[in-house]
């Protein structure tokens, strides 16, 4: 039996993305673990919201002890880039069977549009061949991963601190996210006015510190 | 509510509110385009919420800070900025945290 090229190419294509995916992964299993809630429901969200960044989001603000609209709120507003994906993606998936149109947006996640944003004048059945295989295989592997490090990580020895990867991580996502200058500005500006509201409960400091950054980067980029 | 109650609440409808943000423009808002204000502003919405996240986590938080863990936060940060990958990050903050924290 013979692989369809599509299909190999997704592969092929999938893996150089898959592997600096792994250590995240592994950090959100170890999160989850760590967590004072049901494991079970932790890793639940790998497959219900399918997005590591939120993921990552809702497990730690709610084993911090934030408020429910806090925890919403962070958690959706991590996810608002993916209107981006959706909206450049309209068009092309207008030429798909309706199954796919809605399976389709469930893989949508940013690995997944970068690579498959490269096919879009395949033919539709060659897309769509591509699109599963690369939103599939990284479906699979992040479901094992997680719990693969919902496992291991209580296992690892307490003195490795491995629970410092989470905050680690976050740095990291930050990082990631400041690819100009205007978005430095919004970062700064959220940083600083989460800070100034900490006194806020449940957490909710954070969504009026990221609408102040996002407000900060827009103003920035106008100068 | 217990905690694993409201975990549960929060995952369903951050996973809700996910797909349909995924699938908005391919299915509710077909034909329709961002105006360049929103677009803009959405371009924002990362760094903001991830800085927001880090303030609020490490200084909010309720894990003990000292000189090894922000060295480790600063040096992976560092790095990460440099290399622009996250398993750096990682692997940098790490490597400095066990170091530092063996010394002093």
């Amino acid at each position: 039996m013979s692989v369809h090229p599509d299909i190999r190419r997704g592969i092929r294509d999938v893996i150089p993305v898959l592997v600096p995916v792994v250590p995240f992964a592994l950090v959100l299993g170890l999160a989850i673990a760590e967590a004072p809630f049901s494991n079970l429901v932790g890793w639940l969200g790998s497959s219900l919201i399918f997005g590591g960044s939120a993921q990552l989001t809702v497990v730690t603000l709610s084993a911090e002890g934030a408020g429910l609209a806090a925890i919403i709120a962070a958690g959706l507003v991590v996810q608002t880039r993916h209107f981006m994906y959706s909206a450049a993606f309209a068009p092309v998936f207008s030429d798909q069977p309706k199954w796919f149109r809605w399976l389709g947006p469930y893989l949508l996640i940013d690995q997944a549009f970068a690579l498959t944003s490269l096919r879009i004048d395949d033919s539709p059945a060659s897309f769509r061949r591509y699109y599963l295989t690369v939103g599939l295989s990284f479906w699979v592997v992040w479901q094992a991963t997680v719990a693969l490090g919902l496992i291991v990580g209580p296992v690892v020895p307490e003195e490795w601190s491995l629970d410092f990867a989470v905050p680690l991580l976050f740095v990291g996502l930050l990082i990631a996210a400041i690819d100009s200058r205007p978005s430095l500005v919004a970062a700064v500006v959220a940083g600083a006015i989460t800070w100034v509201t900490l006194g806020i409960p449940n957490r909710l400091g954070i969504i009026v510190g990221a609408l102040a950054g996002v407000a900060g980067g827009v103003i920035a980029s106008r100068r | 509510m217990t905690l694993t109650v409201l975990a549960l609440v929060a995952t369903v409808v951050v996973g809700i509110g996910t797909y349909f943000m995924r699938s908005s423009f391919i299915h509710v808002f077909a034909d329709r385009e961002f105006s360049p204000v929103v677009r803009q502003a959405l371009r924002y919405v990362a760094p903001s919420v991830m800085a927001a996240l880090v303030v609020s986590l490490g200084v909010g938080g309720s894990a003990e800070v000292g000189i090894p863990e922000v060295s480790a936060l600063v040096v992976g940060g560092v790095v990460g900025w440099r290399a622009r990958s996250l398993p750096s990050v990682l692997v940098a903050g790490m490597v400095t945290l066990w170091v530092l924290r063996a010394l002093i």
